[in-house]
């Protein structure tokens, strides 16, 4: 388990108030049964974290799965450390 | 039970500085939304909105003057002078402002006021704030500009419901003006947010379309923020008939109710609740009705939810009601929202003439009513609804009859 999955599994148990033991990467948010308002808390908490944007009901993003989130937070932060020059 | 008469009407937004010229452009299907101009974009995903634009404060206030007023009080002012002066009425004769009420709905108050000074505050780290913030800043702020400017000393004061501001406002001014409480009430919803927080807050919710606002149509992708005020004179009718005074329309009724359930998601029976209550008020049935101004904030949830909620109320009438959402021109005003749509009810009415939904691609299977896409239509108006659905699940309706 990637150490993005860990955090957005922790952050999606928190805010939605779900056992983690219930989240799995292919479980969608609707599959959690986690509202609309929740669901845009999920998405703000992780872009606070990672310090990224999450784009908005963009084709080529899922964030409606967990897996989704996983890998559009990987690949925004795999684009980010890519545009930033090296230390 | 007293009749109320609407005698005046004024109003600013994207689409002109009157309500004339709003209505034209409502009737020709023109957007008024557009790209940001008034406030900087770089740190917008969003950059776009229905701004007031071409606007000189100074063309409508001396500096004095202008100093005390937040945009949204200014909004207010220039709404009320139009509607005031159509009205014919002189409120210092005949101790008319004794008797008249002044209740003004806005979601927010004075947003720019707030956003300067703590920017000045936070931002500049400069440590003295404007001695005027709060009075500029207060969400009753608008509604004591207009008391002042025309000295009307009945019942005055604000209403807040985020989005059904505007309707619960004039629905409360109406309740006053039928039950002989005031004989007149100045009313309506003012609105100006559009600051580069409030814009990212909504960019948040996610709710906000980056294209344009398409309501009831497939390729919808959320509502687009918009600025401006509506005010409307409201007269008891007797009074009115009996000066001769031009009668707009008949303000027959109002319907609210809240939905008790979700903070953002709209309810179907929430909104059914608020319609039949309208109807009902205002002693009409469903088949009078031959418009109704949606809520159509062009948002996936509200078209779908408010179109099944006209079914249910509507029946058999479903079909056969024109709904049309002016927000695909004027976006979303908030607070104003109601009392700038009050202008294509009146509109409507008056001239026989449905404004179209704009920006209407294809049909969505989830909204399948007669949203008289993108061009208007002539057809005979007997009466009409406008919806307001607020956040929170605040609804209010207004029902307005044809005067003949």
């Amino acid at each position: 388990m990637s150490s993005v999955q860990d955090t957005v599994f922790s952050i999606i148990s928190k805010e939605a108030g779900i056992d983690i033991a219930k989240i799995t990467p292919e479980s969608t948010l609707k599959d959690l049964e986690i509202q609309s308002l929740d669901a845009v808390q999920i998405i703000f908490e992780i872009e606070d974290h990672y310090k990224i944007t999450l784009p908005d009901r963009d084709p080529n993003f899922d964030t409606e799965s967990v897996k989704g989130l996983v890998d559009a937070v990987e690949k925004l932060l795999a684009e980010k450390q890519a545009a930033s020059p090296p230390a | 039970m007293r009749r109320v008469a609407i005698t005046g009407m004024g109003s600013i937004s994207s689409l002109g500085h009157d309500a004339g010229e709003q209505w034209r452009a409502m009737r020709e299907g023109r957007s008024g939304i557009g790209p940001i101009a008034n406030i900087p974009t770089d740190l917008l995903n969003v950059k776009i909105a229905a701004e007031v634009r071409g606007y000189d404060p100074l063309k409508y206030f001396d500096s004095k003057r202008l100093i005390l007023l937040d945009r949204v009080s200014q909004f207010a002012l220039i709404a009320a002078r139009e509607a005031v002066a159509q009205s014919g009425l002189t409120f210092s004769e005949s101790n008319i402002g004794e008797r008249t009420a002044c209740i003004v709905g806005t979601g927010i108050g004075g947003e720019n006021t707030h956003n300067e000074q703590s920017q000045r505050f936070y931002g500049d780290k400069n440590p003295r704030v404007h001695p005027l913030t709060i009075v500029r800043l207060m969400a009753n702020a608008a509604a004591c500009q207009i008391t002042m400017e025309y000295k009307l000393t009945g019942p005055a004061f604000a209403v807040v419901s985020a989005c059904a501001s505007a309707n619960h406002a004039m629905a409360q001014a109406f309740d006053m003006v039928r039950s002989g409480k005031v004989d007149f009430a100045v009313t309506g919803g003012t609105e100006a947010c559009i600051t580069v927080p409030t814009v990212k807050a909504w960019e948040a919710v996610r709710v906000t379309a980056d294209d344009t606002c398409r309501p009831f149509c497939k390729q919808r992708r959320g509502m687009v923020l918009g600025e401006g005020a509506g005010i409307f004179v409201l007269e008891e009718y007797e009074h009115a008939r009996k000066r001769g005074a031009t009668i707009l329309a008949e303000f027959a009724g109002s319907g609210m109710s809240a939905d008790a359930g979700d903070i953002v998601l709209p309810s179907e029976t929430g909104a059914a609740k608020a319609l039949a209550a309208a109807l009902r008020d205002a002693r009409l049935e469903a088949g009078d009705i031959d418009y109704i101004n949606a809520h159509g904030t062009g948002t996936p949830a509200n078209d779908p939810t408010e179109s099944k909620a006209i079914r249910r109320v509507f029946g058999g009438y479903a079909n056969a009601v024109a709904v049309s959402s002016t927000k695909s021109m004027h976006g979303h005003a908030l607070g104003a929202a109601g009392a700038i749509e009050l202008v294509a009810a009146i509109g409507a009415l008056r001239e026989g003439v449905i404004p179209p939904t704009a920006n209407f691609i294809d049909p969505d299977p989830e909204c399948d009513l007669d949203y008289v896409p993108n061009v208007a239509r002539e057809k005979k108006v007997r009466a009409v609804l406008s919806n307001s659905f607020a956040f929170g699940g605040l609804n209010a309706v207004i029902a307005l009859k044809r005067f003949d």
